[in-house]
């Protein structure tokens, strides 16, 4: 790439993104600092008037603090001068006035019972940062926009990195601090409004700042997320459009996948992320589906779930369950290697260990329950032929859970067959030959050539066989309903049964939750590990 | 002594398709053979016979003075480098080339002195902590080499080892293998179907067709004296112009009439007049010439290719010296040197030559 990274539209960029910011600055303190000052002139007036016609000026030589109301979620102070400490206070100023930037103030004359003398003055004034603080804040923003894109130009032109890290991390503040400033002008301007329709000067009602009309934390909340998502766009298409790598071919191409990406976008949006922030939100409510108030409980049902022994129980009985998977996946390693010989009929073999994963899960649970049965089953018809005794498979809390993870391993011996049958056609025939050559054995052919180049689909199929396993339900549900005496309850059986059963739905929700995390950590930890380079090139 | 004595070796494949028909070869101590061939016509299999991978249908494999056909290939003291080099992707370079001793419980210490010495040998030293996959392609070739080098084997086999070499690499390659069997001393049978690779690097080539091997003979030979007419066609670039024809009268008589006339010394009868593209020149009109249309000049350089068409549209192709003389669409008169014209007879042998007038 060349070094000439400063592209003029890089350069425009850059320099929109500063005078925006600069405008955007300078429009919200002006607009802050009108709305302040409203505020203040109304504060005082209500405080001259309150005094009436009954003043005494000279009884009143104190600096006190009249307000300490929140404006906008800022905390101001003011402070009044009256009576002598107002004399001070040129005949010019004593009415209302704007100062200079880093000292203002707003003067209100006191007059006395006539109305014809001036006998002092209420001054707010107001504190010096506020004039300093925010537009300092909206340039130091601007710049680090500004400074986001260059970065990304400099990033881009120097080396071909696709996504570095702190890129990301930078674009994120950039688009957080935009957004602010945004949401800072939507506040500033509803300040405004609610100054122009504060209450005439002569009311003698107590000027209350917090009975102002400011828009509700709701309406605000929308727009700041409207804002912020807006100026993420806006923010992308300029970095966008600044990227030197971009032919318009390329930009179209882009534009394309993207089109065809909605589709999916919007379904994945709708039907996954709307339902899981959905469940997100439940699992900090309680909620029994007829209920049409759902208080906000906080961590009440986490904590609820953290001490309840079955939410352990269920734990327990998952992970021992899942421990079927490293000894499936031994036999279908072994079946694989048997089913991997060129032979006749070897087609129909694989079909048929394949087969029960086709199946329906209901279907097969049925099957086994039959299998099982401590009276008409197969399995016990079998021991005793041999002149053992029977045992109720489902129905001995000692044997359930294991009864189940066998017929979980005969439904997934077929899928991992196949998995790992494609994993060893997938190393190259020379390989073995080359190691035949070198003098290894058939034992040594497989721990140092075969296994070794299996381990990425090992991986694989140990962390997805744990995810699976943790989400068992059907075989359950048909097979033993968490009995007996709890011994085959699953997180999801039990996330069913509070959810259907006892109608909590945002304890339900919250044992999802602690599910998700779970299973995240998992594909996290798959990630981490898939991710390390085996490769296959020879 | 690493000889290997191919004896009637036959391969046949369960559908009853014949890869290999009885090939019998000696192969000396130390020599450096090339078994070449078109793709399909066995020389693959032979190898992969030699090396024990596959099992012969009939025909035996001597290697020195033992019979190794009913032996495993670890056992049969040959090392062979494959066409995609075939190394561990899991391994590093090191590992790799120390697996053979490895699998030949060799210790720890010997293992590590003698990779590198052999990495040494072969200049990829600083390679030795890297996997395969950051190696370029002339150094997979190179350690896929030093693992064969390594267990110091009786024979090197070569699967088309430098066919996935770009072509400056493979020159090179080329050239340091021969420098390589001179140093070791090694018996080496090399495949290819490169016919300018075996005239190379062969001390013998033996070309292989069908299953059934045409000539086995030093590489000026073959091309001097090729012995079947599949041979001749095989071996040179460009390949050889055929005329179809019959062999005409006696004794000092005899001709070869066809597209062309060369008085020849060969049984009567119908026959092949074989002639390569250096033996025909550009001429002016005159005794024993024959006139050809230029269809195609292909200048090469130092030399160029003239294709031409006779009057019956029998394509000639003849070598040119130097730049080029003539242009597409030119008549050009063409003389045969006529003792370099060889006689094939109806079965594609080598019967007779041709004979000065």
């Amino acid at each position: 790439m060349t070094t000439d990274f400063v592209t003029p539209a890089r350069r425009v960029a850059v320099a929109v993104c500063l005078v925006w910011g600069l405008v955007v600055g300078a429009l919200v303190v002006r607009t802050w600092i009108r709305a302040e000052d409203a505020l203040a002139a109304q504060e005082g007036r209500s405080v001259a008037a309150s005094f009436g016609p009954d003043f005494q000026p000279t009884r009143l030589p104190v600096r006190t603090p009249v307000a300490a109301g929140r404006v906008a979620n800022v905390v101001r102070t003011m402070e009044r001068q009256i009576g002598p400490a107002a004399n001070r206070i040129a005949e010019s100023e004593r009415t209302l006035s704007l100062g200079r930037l880093w000292s203002r103030y707003v003067s209100v004359p006191v007059k006395d019972a006539d109305e014809w003398d001036v006998v002092g003055a209420v001054v707010l004034r107001a504190d010096w940062w506020r004039g300093v603080a925010i537009p300092l804040a909206v340039v130091l923003a601007t710049l680090l926009v500004a400074a986001t894109l260059g970065r990304r130009g400099v990033v881009r032109a120097s080396e071909d990195v696709s996504t570095p890290p702190y890129f990301l991390v930078a674009d994120a503040i950039a688009t957080l601090t935009v957004g602010t400033t945004g949401a800072l002008v939507l506040a500033s301007r509803r300040l405004t409004e609610a100054a122009a329709i504060l209450p005439p000067p002569s009311a003698q009602v107590r000027f209350d700042p917090l009975s102002l009309p400011m828009p509700g934390t709701r309406t605000l909340g929308v727009l700041l997320l409207g804002w912020c998502f807006a100026a993420a766009c806006a923010l992308f298409l300029c970095a966008w459009m600044a990227s030197p790598r971009r032919s318009v071919a390329e930009r179209r191409e882009s534009a394309t996948a993207w089109s065809f990406l909605a589709p999916s976008g919007v379904h994945l949006l709708v039907f996954t992320l709307g339902p899981l922030l959905f469940t997100a939100w439940l699992s900090l409510h309680p909620w029994d589906l007829l209920e049409t108030s759902r208080p906000f409980i906080g961590l009440t049902n986490y904590r609820e779930l953290l001490s309840d022994p079955q939410f352990w129980n269920a734990l327990r009985n998952t992970a021992l369950y899942t421990l079927y998977v490293p000894v499936t996946m031994v036999l279908a390693l072994g079946a694989a290697m048997l089913l991997n010989q060129p032979l006749r009929g070897m087609r129909v073999l694989r079909a048929m260990v394949f087969l029960p994963t086709v199946v329906s899960y209901v279907a097969i649970a049925m099957v086994w329950q039959w299998i099982y049965h401590a009276d008409y089953g197969l399995l016990n018809y079998l021991i005793r032929l041999v002149g053992g005794t029977g045992v109720d498979w489902l129905g001995n809390p000692a044997t359930a859970l294991v009864a189940l993870m066998i017929v979980s391993a005969w439904v997934q011996l077929g899928y991992q067959m196949i998995v790992y049958l494609a994993g060893l056609q997938g190393i190259p025939e020379t390989l073995l030959e080359a190691a035949r050559l070198d003098g290894a054995n058939a034992w040594h052919r497989f721990t140092q050539v075969t296994w070794p180049l299996l381990r990425p689909v090992s991986l694989y199929l140990l962390v997805t066989g744990i995810i699976w396993s943790f989400q068992v339900f059907a075989l359950v549900y048909v097979m033993t309903e968490g009995g007996p005496a709890r011994s085959t309850d699953v997180l999801v059986f039990q996330i069913y049964q509070q959810a259907w059963e006892f109608r909590r739905l945002g304890y339900a929700s919250a044992l999802s939750w602690v599910l998700f995390a779970i299973l995240l950590g998992l594909t996290l930890l798959q990630w981490r590990l898939l991710n390390r380079k085996v490769e296959y090139a020879g | 002594m690493a000889t290997v004595r191919l004896q009637q070796l036959t391969r046949k494949f369960p559908d009853g398709s014949v890869a290999l028909a009885g090939l019998t070869l000696d192969i000396k101590h130390g020599e450096f053979l090339v078994l070449v061939g078109p793709s399909g016509c066995g020389k693959t299999t032979a190898l992969r016979l030699i090396a024990g991978l596959d099992a012969p249908t009939s025909g035996r494999i001597v290697v020195g003075e033992e019979d190794v056909t009913d032996l495993p290939p670890g056992s049969r003291d040959v090392a062979m480098v494959f066409q995609n080099y075939a190394l561990y992707p899991h391994f590093t370079v090191a590992e790799n080339i120390a697996f053979p001793l490895k699998m030949r419980r060799v210790p720890a210490g010997e293992q590590q002195r003698q990779v590198r010495e052999v990495a040494e040998t072969l200049g990829i030293g600083e390679l030795l902590a890297r996997k395969p996959a950051q190696l370029s392609g002339g150094q997979r070739q190179r350690v896929a080499l030093a693992r064969a080098l390594v267990r110091q084997p009786a024979v090197f086999l070569f699967d088309e080892p430098l066919s996935n070499l770009d072509a400056q690499v493979r020159a090179s390659t080329r050239a340091e293998l021969v420098r390589l069997h001179r140093q070791l001393g090694a018996t080496m049978i090399f495949v290819t179907h490169d016919q300018v690779e075996a005239m190379s690097m062969a001390q013998r080539m033996a070309v292989l067709n069908k299953g059934r091997l045409e000539q086995c003979a030093a590489p000026l030979e073959v091309y001097r004296t090729p012995a079947t007419r599949f041979t001749a066609q095989f071996v040179g670039s460009p390949s050889i112009n055929t005329f179809d024809g019959t062999i005409e009268g006696k004794g000092s008589r005899q001709l070869f009439v066809g597209a062309v006339q060369v008085p020849v010394t060969a049984p009567p009868g119908s026959g092949t007049l074989a002639v390569r593209p250096e033996h025909l020149h550009i001429v002016p009109p005159g005794d024993g010439t024959f006139p050809v249309r230029v269809a195609l000049v292909e200048p090469l350089g130092a030399e160029c290719i003239v294709h031409a068409l006779l009057g019956d549209n029998t394509e000639v192709r003849v070598r040119v010296p130097g730049l080029p003389t003539v242009a597409t669409g030119d008549t050009v008169h063409l003389r045969i040197d006529h003792e370099a014209a060889l006689v094939f007879d109806a079965e594609g042998r080598l019967e007779g030559r041709g004979r000065r007038p």
